[in-house]
């Protein structure tokens, strides 16, 4: 795949001013930007790391320049929200797409493992989201002790924000002192946790990015999963698929009947 | 137009967790995980995600510096470097080379430390090298090398999560180490059982199979309790004791008088919590100890190490996985300073300086050695520069004149001292009393190596041009020593291609570091000493087959009062310590923003019941008053703290808990009692603010 | 009513409501049942926002983690906006903040959402009675969060 990779950014380089990849270093891998005539032999695919933030920094820059980038199925989805919110330009940008593994596919326990175009590898079914059915199945108490525990664990470390494409914010409501007490581990439950799990409604891609580094192991996807499976069957709004819908919020889809939704109560 | 990210080191703690500098067009603006690191797996804690946000502040010092009374006034770096080497010739020359005090610096390289203290040595000819270990693990450097023969971490950080039980005391580790607290936390998920000892309520106690809340100073003899349980309950490790240790029958003597309701007296530790906790760790199948400062700084201090360190021994935990005794070194190159040498009773690899052998080792390497004489600690230079017994200081990277105790007796020292240099990033108050400041590279600029706590040899790899003016550290100490004549030994050069070739020399000259390159490093990622040859693989756990020192030495002690106990007049302990979001004097994290927001400023935690007896509100501004001086600062009543104790974090310059804080010493590592004071707490009231009562009837008028 | 004998006893709990109502529609409507003289309980304290739109998450969670016991946001009927389309946001972000309560082990049922006119005052007392039963069935806020 890497091979293919590398063939196709020799071919794609000369109509863009740079290509945002990942790139060999130690025994990981970085985001980078190669130059035209720059040495691709240190071309890497894993382990994975998302470039979208990559490409809002380097577009913030050099707004006039095309760059060409590797997206995998996620950080696809992920440019796309971003352009919807005057993040990333998307007429600027070419998508090399790659599709995951099966390996990567389960790491990630990802639905949609596939960019929509895919130039470089075959696709993999999605995997299919039971765990969070067995979560659900938990009684209410249970998920209460659950969350207290896990975000008992919380360094607030802000790498679930940090790393997340999609929080981009200078001023983000986490650090203000007013909605989650500053200068404290853990944070109090719930403040930190819940608000951001609003804040990706309707934005979240379930990249898995968040969960990965967070050095608690608080599995965070199950939550923000369990709000995208809402936002797409009820809003039917898929976050990334369509780049001239607009974001949620600022859409007129409204909610016609409060029962739409059901919440489990038990 | 370059955009890349340059893999490195954390330049905070000792954990040692890799990190990506990301890099835009030579500025350096954000820092991304390393999911490949060993250590880190892709996590960071706050400090780590913010690494590189101090790097282009602009109070970074970016010209060498003369002071003109309270003025300081840009010069050229060759005048700056003149100046220096006169000066400490000058002393030298007239004074004698132990006239003059060397600091190295935990924050910075091996190689630059290494360098730091030949230039001591080779150049200057004084054992006058020390830095702030001093302050921090001196004692397990003493301690562990005194029962073990080698005083570093005896396992490694990744093996923690499948300990079957962990005992964490004197460390408040999701906060001051917050990658290993990670790793405790898991640890505790797949089964271990946490042991908690600690006198506050720390974010680590939550999850603990017991949390044991001793008073402040009475770590001796919850230690000896558990041991007297473990030896009369025959839980002992019989087999390692008789095979692997010495002086086993002076050990019962000691412990005998600790039985748990003795220690219940002592400590306030319920005895059927502490028999029970003994019982969890001895019965463990592996059983480590993880500490820090909380064992440390104590006039104890070393007597607390060699206790855990007994208490390892007779439980045969030690020597294995996921097990040992695992002293948390605090700043990200603290053990790389020590192992190089930066300490003056050992050269580099901790070869003892009155050892005869090992000095004409070095005499003949470099060219040149002091005599076999130990010099001088930073606690005690810094006492003797205010006698004027030493009359120069030149400090790399340190800022004791807010990391020592007493402060305001550090102060005075310094104020009088004849000649004083300061290299570092940031114009920090210590170097605010300098005659020369010099401007350095900060770790986001320079190369070399970390060694992490887990005697992890790391690589730093440089990812923008030093700022400004400043030079990395190895190449001013070498220009300062050229210019002051260096000596003819095959290794007495101050003249590398780079920072390679002083490792390779470091390799040479210390046999635990042997078989450590660049070129290794690069290669493996790591390498954990020791490490002798260049095939070498490296040591993930000490003390496996033997001791360092051959047979492991118990060395029982009894317990010892902290120096300066409550009274009347001076009710309440303080304790200090580390918050999260700041690291040590806060030079650097206060100046990156998202840090800053975190804790803007310095506080006092008081207990509840202490704070409505005293009637204090919540972040009242109140006074806290010592033997030493007094500093004002803000409550914050939380449970915390046990009723009777506060604690400060040492943070803030214009709320200095070592404003507070005693200096007495251990009598073997010479480090200061931070973590026990006796203290009063006062309210401020109106009647002592004139200016805001004047104002107050301005404006009423 | 504690008796001489016994310890001392907590008074009984009453919840302790917060609402945010919109300036334009729900808060006028809040007025009318004040003039009307229509009973509801007084553990409503409310807090008048511009639109109902305005209403955040951290809003809401805040509320709860201060000790509100129950949290009701009442704005105008979708395409009743003041603002055209403020309430369109808060038909989505409630909802969701209910769902999200739920996830995390919260009775959503302490939050509702409801749209009342100016002219809708016997509909509030009607709704806030109702809720605040809900809310004392519920039990207080402490049982899930700690508060404060």
């Amino acid at each position: 795949m890497l091979e293919a990779l590398r063939k196709k950014i020799q071919e794609i380089m000369p109509q863009v001013d740079g290509v945002i990849a990942l790139r060999r270093v130690g025994k990981g891998t970085a985001p980078h930007l190669f130059l035209p005539g720059d040495d691709l032999s240190e071309l890497a695919l894993s382990p994975q790391f998302p470039l979208p933030t990559p490409v809002r920094i380097i577009q913030a820059k050099y707004p006039d320049k095309r760059f060409a980038v590797v997206v995998r199925g996620c950080d696809e989805r992920q440019l796309v929200e971003m352009a919807k919110r005057r993040q990333i330009f998307l007429d600027k940008l070419v998508m090399i797409g790659v599709a995951c593994t099966k390996e990567q596919a389960e790491y990630c326990r990802c639905e949609m493992p596939f960019p929509k175009q895919v130039d470089i590898g075959e696709t993999v079914e999605g995997i299919p989201q039971t765990f969070l059915d067995d979560f659900l199945a938990k009684p209410r108490e249970e998920r209460l002790a659950f969350w207290k525990h896990a975000f008992a664990k919380c360094i607030k470390c802000y790498g679930c924000r940090n790393i997340c494409p999609e929080c981009f914010c200078k001023e983000c409501v986490l650090e203000d002192n007013l909605w989650v007490t500053s200068g404290t581990v853990p944070p109090p439950f719930p403040m930190f946790h819940l608000i951001r799990a609003m804040h990706t409604v309707g934005k979240c891609v379930a990249c898995g990015e968040c969960e990965r580094t967070c050095p608690a192991d608080i599995p965070l996807t199950i939550l923000y999963k369990l709000l995208k499976r809402d936002v797409e069957t009820v809003f039917h709004y898929y976050a990334g698929a369509d780049p001239n819908e607009p974001p949620l919020m600022d859409s007129t889809i409204f909610l016609a009947d409060m029962d739409m939704l059901h919440p489990p109560r038990r | 137009m370059e955009y890349r990210n340059v893999p490195t080191i954390c330049t905070y703690c000792g954990t040692g967790c890799g990190l990506l500098l990301e890099v835009l067009d030579g500025q350096v603006v954000g820092t991304y995980p390393d999911y490949a690191h060993p250590v880190s797996e892709g996590h960071l804690c706050i400090k780590g995600w913010n690494a590189g946000a101090f790097v282009h502040h602009p109070d970074r010092l970016t010209k060498p510096l003369f002071r003109k009374g309270n003025d300081f006034v840009e010069v050229s770096w060759n005048e700056a470097l003149e100046r220096v080497a006169g000066e400490l010739k000058r002393i030298r020359d007239q004074y004698g080379p132990d006239a003059i005090g060397l600091f190295g610096s935990a924050k910075a390289t091996n190689e630059a430390n290494y360098l730091m203290q030949k230039l001591a040595r080779a150049v200057i000819g004084t054992n006058n090298i020390d830095h702030c270990a001093r302050l921090c693990h001196a004692p397990s450097v003493a301690g562990l090398a005194m029962t073990f023969g080698s005083g570093a971490m005896t396992n490694s950080i990744p093996e923690l999560e499948n300990s079957r039980c962990i005992l964490v005391t004197g460390s408040n580790t999701t906060e001051g180490h917050p990658i290993i607290g990670a790793r405790i936390m898991r640890a505790k998920e797949r089964g271990a059982t946490l042991i908690v000892v600690d006198p506050r309520d720390i974010q680590l106690a939550r999850f603990a199979d017991f949390h044991l809340r001793q008073r402040p100073g009475t770590d001796v003899a919850w230690i000896n309790g558990m041991i007297h349980v473990i030896l009369r309950e025959g839980l002992e490790n019989k087999e390692f004791i008789a095979t692997r240790t010495e002086n086993f029958d002076a050990l019962w003597e000691v412990v005998k008088e600790y039985p748990p309701e003795r220690v219940e007296q002592i400590t306030s530790i319920p005895a059927d919590q502490l028999a029970a906790a003994a019982r969890a760790y001895a019965r463990a199948e592996s059983a480590a100890i993880v500490y820090a400062m909380g064992i440390t700084q104590h006039t104890t201090g070393t007597d607390n190490v060699v206790s855990l360190a007994n208490l390892a021994m007779v439980t045969g935990q030690i020597g294995r996985p996921s097990a040992g005794v695992n002293p948390l070194r605090g700043q990200n190159n603290v053990q790389g300073a020590c192992d190089v040498g930066a300490l003056p009773n050992v050269y580099p690899g901790y070869q003892s300086v009155t050892d005869e052998k090992v000095r004409q080792k070095f005499l003949e390497a470099w060219g040149a050695a002091p005599p076999a004489r130990a010099g001088f600690t930073v606690t005690e230079m810094v006492d003797l520069a205010g006698v004027g017994a030493i009359r120069a200081l030149y400090i790399m990277g340190e800022n004791p004149l807010l990391s020592d105790p007493n402060i305001h007796h550090a102060r005075e020292a310094l104020e009088r001292i004849e000649f004083l240099v300061v290299q570092d990033i940031f114009l920090s108050e210590t170097a605010q009393f300098a005659h020369v400041v010099l401007p350095a590279a900060s770790f986001a600029e320079t190369s070399g190596t970390f060694t992490a706590t887990d005697r992890r040899v790391q690589l730093v790899r440089q990812a923008i041009p030093p700022i400004g003016e400043s030079r990395e550290d190895w190449q001013i100490i070498c220009e300062i020593a050229r210019r002051l004549g260096t000596p003819a030994g095959p290794y007495g050069k101050f003249d590398y291609a780079g920072t390679a070739e002083i490792m390779d020399e470091i390799a040479a000259l210390t046999p635990i570091y042997g078989g450590i390159s660049h070129r290794r490093l690069e290669e493996l990622g790591f390498l954990q000493w020791p490490c002798r040859t260049p095939d070498d693989p490296g040591t993930p756990i000490l003390h496996t087959e033997q001791f360092t020192r051959g047979l492991g030495r118990f060395q029982p002690v009894h317990y010892r009062d902290p120096a300066e106990l409550t009274d009347e007049e001076y009710p309440f302990i303080l304790t200090t310590g580390r918050v999260m979001f700041h690291w040590h004097t806060g030079t650097m994290t206060r100046r990156s923003p998202k840090l800053h927001k975190e804790v803007p400023e310095g506080y006092v935690e008081i207990n509840p019941l202490d704070a409505e007896r005293l009637q204090i509100g919540k972040s009242e501004r109140i006074r806290l008053v010592s033997r030493r001086g007094a500093v004002e600062t803000k409550a914050w009543i939380t449970r915390r703290v046990a009723p009777g104790v506060v604690f400060m974090p040492f943070h803030f310059a214009e709320a200095a808990a070592n404003v507070l804080t005693n200096a007495a010493l251990d009598p073997v590592a010479k480090i200061p009692e931070y973590k026990v004071c006796a203290v009063r707490i006062e309210k401020i009231t109106e009647v002592e603010r004139p200016e805001k009562l004047v104002a107050a009837r301005a404006g009423a008028s | 009513m504690s008796s001489p004998e016994s310890n001392v006893q907590q008074p009984p709990y009453e919840p302790k409501i917060i609402g945010f109502l919109c300036n334009w529609c729900s808060y006028a409507g809040a007025d009318l049942a004040g003039t009307s003289r229509l009973s509801y309980p007084p553990n409503i304290r409310i807090v008048r926002v511009q639109c109902s739109g305005r209403v955040s998450p951290e809003l809401v969670l805040k509320a709860f983690h201060e000790g509100a016991d129950g949290v009701i946001v009442l704005g105008c009927h979708i395409g009743d906006c003041h603002y055209i389309d403020g309430n369109h946001r808060t038909s989505k972000r409630i909802p969701m903040l209910r769902q999200l309560l739920a996830y995390a082990g919260i009775e959503p049922d302490r939050l509702r959402l409801e749209w009342v006119s100016a002219a809708e005052g016997e509909r509030f007392a009607t709704i806030v009675k109702e809720f605040t039963e809900t809310v004392r069935e519920l039990g207080p806020i402490k049982r899930v969060m700690v508060t404060g």
